[in-house]
């Protein structure tokens, strides 16, 4: 398999996005009121309406409208206050109703867009770009969304008696209705991709976007957001599009990545050995690295839809959207700026910071109580705080006190910071009751230094000979006498003085 | 005791006084069912255990002087398409022939909650298609006036338990006419309300824009009464499509009419399908309602002819896709022995289904597909738009519509066998769905020649289902006082 | 514009009914007569009318709270099994899919 990059130079890819996003957030099913929980045991969670029993009806969540309001507010679309739902059919077992309540040609998000920014490295995957190009040599490419629209997820369903639980060789099927019914957004997007990492980027803007509005916890792992990509390539300069495959089994932001790679690669290959490629649905097989035939589309499905008339058509109340307005929090991407104009962040320690809101909202959380700190706070926040489990933004501000007054080191940052994950414990105090304070008595320090120049004769005489730099061994010899309270750096300044002056 | 010649509001009052108890009224319904049922056939299960249990429930609470409902003590029965739990609901079909109900439909939840006793569930069409109960899966049943005719459909069980004295209430559904046709060939009163007045929570969708629940009685007040304990706790919030519509009914049957003004369409009144003895008893309706004061003026719908078409898209289009469950796998009827997901799911409703559910479902699915949908479906819902003006039109000049409900009077079994021609007959009925509005059959004499059931059709605007009563009220009067009421007979004079 | 025998086939393919030839014929006769009888649609000019998908006037926005089984509706296993002519255990149980699909379950699509 040629290199992405090599495939690249000769080939456009071209590249659109459906992303499944369930509303994980929410206490109940999209259209009746079971509650929403796929860990329970199988088949726990139903009723006549996600059963599809003989005479149940649907009632939409007013949650999960409000929800898809606010996910289309957080990606510039057009709210449509006019739309209904419409059933879509498919005779498969998952659908209990053998429809998918879905909707039609309007969807309550239309025509909205997401800015992507690349990086210079990425940005050498499109040679001749029209788009701007920053002094860095990144660029920013807008991503057509053309539709955001509300739906039910379906069941379930295990393959028994063949391989790996694959639906091939399998000598029957077991269905748990327990997510049959679970509100779903799914965003399509134009085809404004060019590369996979403008895709991955895209996902991860999305997602950080998703997150912050607390819609959905956004886990591909776990599946509550899961994303198709369509791939087709054409020659550079061509207008006309290329056959698409659409890829599925996408579950993390790297297999976005690398199956789209993987297809970019395999379609230019097959083209250039004369070949045409098919309009199939392949499957990302991420230990393999690489797709697999799932099936064959010859003609279009035909879905039969057309509007339920279960379910009232919505004319949605301005003030509806209004307040969903209201619940957009700052996005990721203002609040990065925002962390960059305020506090003087580098971009991307901001960047870090502003993804994901948990973090975010921790980060401004420890701010508040030391704002002179943000700089050190910041850094403890990407450094430290991931590598703990839980701590309290108290003894993060506290630490991070400690550590701009240069009380500790950073090593011994780290350390305390383990001592009080899960507990409530005060590091000012932890730091106190282990000695780990570092002393700046000059005087104290000067003691500690005369001692062990005295018992280090030979690194001394080492150092009149020219070599300065058993100077760092001395400064380690006064921390051991001093246990560690001493500060290295201090230590540093009086044994130089202290042998120029000799 | 017997229940001949009670209405539902004499049970209902005399189960409050203590004059009989709800078990004995059970008993006496059991009695009748017993009795008729070998002959009429209107059942396909009676749930003797619940509704004696349902009437010691009552009785019990009589003795402990609590309130009792409006229905207190009245036997019910239910079109085999409500979901009751502790009976099975099988749309008379083969496909749900075991299924037993794991939840209550609305309407039914709501005559019980006013007392009513449920006898059990009534034969019908197959999954609601037809309009002669011929295509029930187990038996057809036969019209209590003469055995070898047919009771009407789809709710031809319901309409019959009514007309045999087996029960004085029940329940049917009406997607095209389904409750008043029936309600015409057995000889009593049905309505179809306003759609959206009465839940269809946990009934059989057949066309989800088009089926209404309603009662079915020997008197219009009985169908008042059971109204009331429809709507009593307003809309349904289990329905998306439910509104709020409280109104007791009860009370203003007998609310002046005079002044009030019903239109006749000529066109219709000499249509040509129509029988001499459906002639007649159009003109003697209109003659009772003169009498009682009410102005008759000539009105038009001049979409009506295409209410058919436009119902033979909407109707099966909504059918296939509301049928498209039943794939053997949750519920309903599994091909035994297949190899794959496809073959089963394909015997399971080959063999589940009777012919005309296939026949509807198969039209259904050929019409929403693409390119069709856009030549038959979309279109039906614009004239479906066109109906519902007509209708608006004309009830800016009356307060409601006199119809036929039927061409003729109950056919003889197997007299009509073609199904196209079968959808014809629902010529007067069917535009009352396609519009929403409400509508009500009153039984209006018997044909001079056959001796069968005549009635007479009206149909009122939207969520006027009160005044639509009232002039039922004022027609079943005016009939009474010439002496036109066939509803007089006792169990001996049944066929 | 009548449909042809394979038309028909191809519906009853789509509709999941099995049917042998003599229905098939039976179903091309009806679904043609039936289609004549609908002809009067097509002879409208519907220019500029709306369609009513919803004979409900004027209501709209027709929700429920986000509150779990405020209806009670949640049914047991046992209820939720009732029916099925097939079980394992909790679950539901349909025969090979093989040869109708290859797709994956994985949700919604």
């Amino acid at each position: 398999m040629r290199k992405l990059a090599k495939a690249l130079l000769d080939w456009e890819a071209v590249i659109g996005l459906e992303v499944h996003t369930e509303l994980t957030a929410l206490k109940t099913k999209m259209f009746c009121d079971c509650k929403l929980s796929h860990d329970d045991p199988p088949n726990t969670n139903v009723c006549p309406v996600c059963l599809g029993l003989p005479g149940a009806l649907p009632v939409p969540n007013s949650k999960a409208i409000e929800a898809i309001v606010m996910a289309g507010l957080s990606t510039n679309c057009q709210i449509q206050r006019r739309t209904l739902f419409y059933r879509k059919h498919y005779f498969y077992p998952d659908m209990a109703k053998n429809y998918q309540t879905t909707q039609g040609p309007v969807a309550f998000c239309m025509h909205g867009h997401l800015d992507v920014e690349v990086c210079a490295d990425a940005a050498k995957e499109r040679p001749g770009l029209t788009v701007c190009k920053d002094a860095d040599g990144s660029y920013v490419t807008t991503i057509r969304i053309l539709r955001i629209h509300m739906e039910e997820d379906a069941a379930k369903m295990v393959h028994v008696g063949g391989a790996e639980g694959r639906i091939g060789g399998a000598t029957q099927s077991l269905i748990d209705y327990n997510r049959c019914g679970t509100p779903l957004i799914e965003l399509v997007t134009q085809p404004d991709l060019r590369t996979p990492e403008e895709a991955r980027l895209f996902m991860e803007k999305l997602r950080q976007a998703f997150l912050a509005l607390g819609i959905s916890d956004c886990s591909l792992e776990k599946g509550s957001m899961r994303c198709d990509g369509n791939v087709s390539i054409r020659r550079r300069g061509a207008t006309e599009l290329g056959t698409k495959t659409e890829l599925k089994n996408l579950n993390s932001l790297k297999s976005l990545h690398d199956a789209l790679a993987y297809e970019i690669c395999r379609q230019a290959e097959v083209l250039e050995a004369g070949g045409t490629v098919r309009q199939e649905t392949r499957h990302w097989e991420p230990r393999k690295r690489r797709t697999v035939v799932m099936r064959v589309k010859e003609t279009a499905d035909d879905y039969r839809m057309y509007p339920d008339p279960d379910l009232a058509p919505f004319d949605l109340p301005e003030e509806l959207i209004e307040r969903c307005r209201a619940r957009v929090p700052e996005l990721p991407d203002a609040k990065r700026d925002r962390y960059v104009a305020d506090y003087g962040l580098k971009v991307a320690d901001a960047s870090k910071l502003a993804a994901d809101p948990a973090v975010a909202d921790f980060f401004q959380k420890v701010v508040a109580r030391e704002p002179e700190l943000v700089g050190t706070i910041a850094n403890v926040m990407i450094n430290l705080v991931p590598a703990v489990r839980q701590v309290t933004p108290a003894q993060v501000a506290d630490l991070s006190g400690l550590l701009a007054k240069e009380a500790i080191t950073f090593a011994q940052a780290r350390e305390v910071l383990q001592i009080v994950d899960g507990t409530d414990a005060n590091p000012s105090r932890v730091v106190d009751e282990r000695g780990m304070r570092q002393s700046t008595d000059v005087a104290a320090l000067a003691a500690i230094a005369d001692q062990v120049l005295l018992r280090c004769a030979g690194q001394v005489q080492q150092y009149r000979d020219g070599n300065k730099r058993v100077v760092g061994y001395l400064v380690g010899q006064c921390m051991k006498a001093a246990r560690g309270t001493g500060n290295p750096k201090l230590f540093g300044q009086i044994l130089n003085a202290k042998l120029e002056k000799e | 005791m017997h229940l001949d010649g009670l209405s539902a509001a004499q049970i209902a009052a005399g189960v409050a006084a203590g004059e009989f108890s709800a078990t004995e009224v059970a008993r006496a319904s059991l009695d009748a069912i017993a009795s008729n049922e070998p002959r009429v056939q209107a059942f396909l299960q009676v749930s003797a255990d619940l509704a004696l249990e349902a009437a010691a429930r009552i009785d019990a609470r009589r003795a402990a002087k609590q309130e009792l409902g409006v229905l207190a003590g009245v036997p019910v029965a239910f079109k085999d398409n409500m979901n009751l739990v502790g009976t099975r609901t099988t749309c008379a079909s083969r496909m749900l022939g075991g299924y037993e109900s794991t939840y209550t439909a609305t309407c039914v939840r709501r005559l019980l909650d006013a007392d009513a006793i449920p006898m059990g569930k009534t034969n019908m069409d197959e999954f609601a298609f037809g309009s002669s109960t011929e295509s029930s899966a187990f038996y057809p049943t036969r019209n209590p006036w003469d055995a070898s005719r047919v009771p009407g459909g789809s709710s031809g069980g319901s309409a019959a338990a009514v007309a045999s004295g087996e029960v004085p209430l029940s329940l049917g559904s009406d997607t095209g006419g389904s409750i008043r046709q029936p309600a015409a060939f057995c000889g009593v009163v049905g309505m179809k309300p306003t759609y959206g007045v009465v839940s269809r929570y946990g009934v059989v969708a057949f066309g989800s824009s088009l089926d209404q629940v309603g009662p079915l009685g020997r008197t219009v007040s009985d169908v008042a009464l059971a109204m009331n304990a429809l709507v009593a706790d307003g809309r349904d919030k289990l329905d998306s499509t439910s509104q709020d519509f409280r109104v007791n009914f009860l009370s203003q049957l007998d609310k002046l009419v005079e002044g009030m003004r019903v239109g006749v369409i000529p066109r219709l009144m000499e249509h040509q399908s129509l029988s001499v003895e459906v002639r007649q008893g159009m003109e003697v309706a209109q003659r009772a309602l003169g009498e009682q004061g009410i102005e008759l003026v000539e009105v038009e719908l001049p979409n009506m002819a295409s209410a058919i078409a436009a119902y033979y898209v909407i109707g099966p289009a909504e059918a296939f896709s509301n049928l498209a469950r039943f794939d053997g796998v949750r519920f309903g009827y599994r091909e035994p022995g297949c190899a794959t997901l496809a073959e089963q799911t394909a015997l399971s409703r080959a063999h589940g289904f009777g012919a005309e559910a296939k026949r509807r479902q198969m039209l259904g699915a050929y019409l929403l597909a693409s390119g069709v949908y856009q030549t038959y479906y979309y279109p039906a819902q614009q004239v479906r738009t066109l109906i519902t003006d007509d209708y608006r039109a004309a009830f800016e000049r009356c307060d409601a519509i006199l119809l036929p409900v039927t061409p003729t009077v109950a056919w003889h079994f197997g007299e009509v066998s073609d199904p196209t021609q079968m959808y014809a007959a629902d010529l007067f009925t069917i535009s009352c769905n396609i519009a929403g509005n409400c509508g009500i059959s009153v039984p209006v004499g018997l044909g001079a020649d056959s001796g069968m059931p005549l009635a007479a059709q009206l149909q009122g605007p939207a969520f006027f289902d009160h005044k639509l009563l009232r002039i039922a009220h004022a027609l079943e009067r005016g009939l009474a006082s010439n002496g036109d009421t066939p509803l007089c007979l006792s169990g001996g004079e049944r066929a | 514009m009548a449909l042809t025998k394979d038309d028909v086939r191809g519906i009853a393919d789509y509709a999941r009914i099995a049917l042998t030839e003599q229905e098939l014929d039976q179903m091309h006769a009806y679904l043609n007569e039936a289609i004549q009888m609908l002809e009067p649609i097509r002879q409208y000019d519907l220019d500029g009318v709306e369609p009513t998908f919803h004979p409900i006037g004027g209501l709209r926005n027709v929700m429920a709270d986000d509150q779990p089984d405020a209806n009670g509706r949640a049914l047991g296993v046992d209820e939720v099994l009732r029916n099925a002519a097939v079980r394992q255990g909790r679950l539901f149980c349909v025969p090979s899919i093989l040869g109708v699909c290859l797709e994956e379950n994985d949700g919604a699509s």
